[in-house]
């Protein structure tokens, strides 16, 4: 009885539901109901379910949905096989300058996917920078499903990286030394041993970039139309965006995107609950890379090669538009110039406010869904509460929800005139967005988190006579706070840059920077979107780093 | 430690909001570009001391907004970049009629009881000079071999503007035209800006159906840009403004069409390398009465609008 109620009012839950209650289920169910009633908008419930056939029966939805899994396990499949690699190579063996690749391996991450979709294709184009430099050009390549797939892998593999080579670090060498002992050979120890260990970690970064090839809008729309590959984002976007407005047509095919994400979650979660993978037992773990030896040169060949293609190369393109002063005027000395960077300081107070209010959402986005995405793993791993399953799958939903349909939602939700007070069309609703659009990425890194640390240990706590939320502070939170922290550096970097969503649901007169770009861009002034792009970028990227030194961390933490 | 940063968070939430909050009254939901409606926004509440609160995006996207705000509307002007969204918008009782006491010089075709221009644009031929390719003066030239796999077209289901031309050439001359650039190796190129940024760098020569002023304002810029109005005819694109009959500041509402109509309004559109819609502004570029522009009929055109870009997508293997 006294252990029941105990459960029952464990605040760290019941914060964690009411927060996903806001956050995911409110916009969700109103996506749920624009698809069932076509006439909610107009706050009527008139003719349910009369659109489901004919949008579920058009022949293009199809191959919409096999280009997206084609996409979707493409990205997955290349982000692996440079991902792991990296990662296991960094986390057992002494690579040289690995800060160095840490810290560049973090970059793409802070560029955004249609920047660095654009830079591609002006590298890459006939008369290109690469053209203008070399005399040959890869259109060809770039505007094909292989080229769709190459671009979004180089923005994607680092969640692989980095989520691989922190969860084989922390299983360390010990294990497999164990095999070894027992006559294993180290490669048979590794796939054996160390691998299989590592698997909530590699699970959880594949589920991510799954969610996120399918998602994604910006590079399938800028290269898959030229290349007739059409995807469900796209889909989505024609009917929201082509007048006459379909918004129950979204709203269906968004399920239909959350059910190719929810799949592949639950094929997520069944591996994981197979079996135990808990290492961090609280005894104490000597961490001892090895010398990488006579692998040395082509270890680091490889992590060179894939820094230049996946950091250099987007970076170089967006600084080389930036200092344009015209395009047609290429790579011309007497063409570059820092106009388009002076013209952000003296561009009125407008570029200067989107960088403040992107960069403010950032810092809440990530302080709100760091603070809701541990609570929501702790409340689904390590609580025995009887709704946790729900809240799991409440965790997962925005995963697969395009941008543009979390904005249609939100403002379906936040719209409605009996409301007495409302986020809507102030900076809030913008908060709200992100949240949802991000809080699968602390989420999925904490529970991978949790399911490494060992039940004995908040056990230990509360035998001790520690409360729930005393063990969850003490004990628990500071176990995954290094993994935690990365993401929500992950979700800072992203909402600062959020585009879709942001157009749609910004309040009337406020601008991100997202916007901002997107707006140069529309009237033509690639060079001045590009300069607003490269200054976030090194703000996005150099802030974390700031946050992690006074945190007393090192960069090796990511 | 956690209260605190729930409270620090709650705080930051607050000076979001704060900063977020509109005490406008008069809200102005547009398609681009961003500077006119900056400019007009400026100047309007200069002259009146009333606040324009404007959002601003596509055509698709500004109503896309409207369509999902419909229960609790917020909008009190409205300024699309497609007549059809005037007439649409007018059959469904949405809008106040209004005509300005300014519109007297506004050709009738270019208003209506209900919306009036705001300015024109024309579609044209954008071509890069420095591509090492003639000079094109139609748009049947860009079917020819010297252009081979270097024109761009901007997509119709994306754009208003270029769905019109590409339905008054159609109706005009059929399809060939169209089968011709698509054999030459012209492409499909997302929205307007899309197309025409990789004839900036070079990688294509021209953009058959390009908005005019986007390309002029490159020009002014130093970028290696003409524009080519055929004299075979192209088609114009006014941008209605229309007062949104739930509007809850009619009046402001109303002083800002005025407003756009002005001297001062009219010369913000010039500036932006829009065509005025009053006859009796001059402005620093080809205006409606220099071009040939193609007859069409909006509401056969429209009636066909699926049926004509599924033919188009067949011929471009979209």
């Amino acid at each position: 009885m006294s252990a029941r109620s105990i459960q029952a009012v464990n605040p760290a839950v019941a914060f964690a539901a009411l927060g996903l209650l806001v956050v995911v289920a409110v916009p969700f169910a109103f996506i749920l109901l624009q698809a069932i009633f076509p006439e909610l908008g107009r706050g009527s419930l008139a003719a349910p379910f009369s659109r489901l056939a004919d949008t579920l029966g058009d022949v293009r939805l199809i191959r919409m949905t096999g280009n997206t899994i084609l996409l979707g396990l493409g990205v997955v499949a290349l982000s692996a096989l440079i991902g792991v690699p990296l990662a296991v190579a960094r986390a057992l063996f002494r690579v040289p300058g690995a800060m160095l690749w840490d810290l560049l391996m973090l970059v793409p991450f802070m560029i955004p996917p249609y920047i660095a979709t654009l830079g591609w294709i002006m590298t890459l184009q006939p008369r290109g920078y690469v053209h203008q430099l070399f005399g040959f050009n890869l259109a060809p390549f770039l505007l094909s499903v292989w080229g769709i797939i190459f671009v979004m892998t180089l923005n994607t593999f680092p969640v692989i990286y980095f989520a691989v080579s922190r969860t084989v670090e922390a299983i360390g060498s010990r294990y497999a030394d164990v095999g070894r002992v027992f006559g294993a050979s180290a490669w048979r120890a590794f796939w054996r041993i160390t691998l299989p260990l590592a698997t909530p970690g590699l699970a959880a970064s594949l589920l991510l970039v799954f969610a996120m090839a399918i998602e994604e809008y910006g590079t399938p729309a800028a290269l898959g139309r030229r290349a007739g590959f059409d995807v469900l984002v796209t889909g989505i976007d024609l009917r929201v965006s082509d007048w006459p407005i379909d918004l129950p047509g979204a709203a269906i095919l968004s399920l239909v995107l959350v059910g190719l994400s929810f799949g592949a979650f639950l094929i997520q979660r069944w591996i994981l609950t197979r079996r135990s993978y808990q290492t961090t037992t609280g005894k104490p773990q000597t961490i001892d890379k090895r010398p990488l030896g006579r692998w040395t040169l082509p270890v680091v060949l490889g992590f060179a090669l894939v820094a230049m293609l996946a950091t250099a190369v987007p970076l170089l393109a967006i600084l080389a538009t930036a200092l344009s002063r015209t395009i047609s005027g290429g790579l011309a000395v007497s063409n570059l110039g820092l106009d388009n960077f002076l013209a952000i300081f003296t561009d009125g107070v407008g570029a200067l406010r989107a960088l403040g209010n992107s960069l403010s959402l950032g810092v809440a986005a990530a302080l709100f869904t760091g603070l809701l995405g541990a609570l929501s793993a702790y409340a689904v791993v390590k609580s025995t509460f009887r709704g946790r399953n729900l809240l799991d799958v409440l965790t997962i939903l925005p995963n697969a929800l395009p941008g543009i349909v979390v904005a249609v939602g939100l403002i379906l939700a936040w719209n409605q005139p009996w409301l007495p007070v409302t986020p809507y069309n102030t900076a809030l609703i913008l908060l709200l967005a992100y949240c949802c659009i991000l809080l699968p990425q602390p989420v999925r890194y904490a529970t991978a988190a949790f399911h490494q640390v060992g039940d004995n240990l908040e056990a230990a706590a509360r035998v001790f006579g520690a409360t729930p939320m005393t063990a969850f502070r003490r004990i628990l939170l500071p176990l995954i706070l290094p993994t935690l922290l990365a993401s929500m550096l992950l979700v800072f970097a992203v909402a600062t840059r959020e585009l879709v969503a942001s157009i749609i649901v910004a309040p009337v007169g406020m601008q991100t920077i997202s916007t901002y770009i997107w707006r140069q861009f529309e009237q033509g002034s690639v060079g001045l979107g590009m300069a607003m792009a490269f200054v976030t970028i090194l703000i996005t990227t150099i802030f974390p780093l700031i946050v992690l030194s006074l945190l007393g961390k090192r960069g090796g933490l990511l | 430690m956690m209260t605190h940063t729930i409270r620090a968070g709650l705080a930051a939430l607050n000076v979001l909001a704060m900063a977020g909050t509109a005490y406008a009254n008069v809200t102005v939901y547009t398609a681009g570009p961003a500077s006119l409606i900056e400019q007009l926004a400026a100047g309007f509440t200069e002259e009146t001391g009333i606040k324009v609160d404007f959002f601003q995006a596509t055509t698709g996207q500004v109503m896309a907004r409207i369509e999902a705000e419909a229960a609790n509307p917020a909008v009190d002007v409205l300024i699309s970049a497609s007549w059809d969204t005037a007439t649409d918008f007018a059959e469904r009782g949405w809008l106040l009629p209004y005509t300005s006491p300014n519109a007297a010089t506004v050709p009738d075709f270019l208003k209506s009881d209900t919306a009036v221009a705001q300015g024109i644009s024309a579609l044209a031929i954008a071509w890069n000079p420095t591509s090492g390719t003639p000079k094109p003066a139609e748009w049947a030239d860009l079917a020819k071999p010297e252009y081979e796999d270097l024109v761009n077209l901007p997509d119709p289901a994306q754009s208003g503007a270029t769905f019109e031309l590409v339905a008054a050439l159609e109706a005009q001359s059929g399809w060939s035209l169209f089968e011709d650039l698509a054999a030459n190796g012209a492409i499909v190129a997302g929205a307007n800006a899309e197309a025409l940024n990789p004839v900036l760098q070079g990688a294509k020569a021209a953009v058959f159906g390009a908005v005019d002023y986007i390309s002029f304002n490159g020009q002014q810029k130093g970028e290696s840009i003409e524009v080519v109005f055929p004299a075979s005819g192209t088609v114009i694109a006014p941008r209605p403004a229309m007062i949104l009959n739930w509007s809850k500041n009619q009046d402001e509402a109303k002083q800002f069409i005025d407003y756009m109509l002005s001297d001062a309004g009219q010369a913000i559109v010039a500036a932006t390398n829009l065509m005025p819609a009053r006859t009796d502004i001059s402005a620093n570029r080809p205006l409606i009465s220099d071009l040939s522009i193609l007859a069409i009929d909006a509401e056969a055109v429209y009636a066909g609008r699926e049926n004509t870009l599924a033919a188009f997508g067949g011929i471009f293997g979209q």
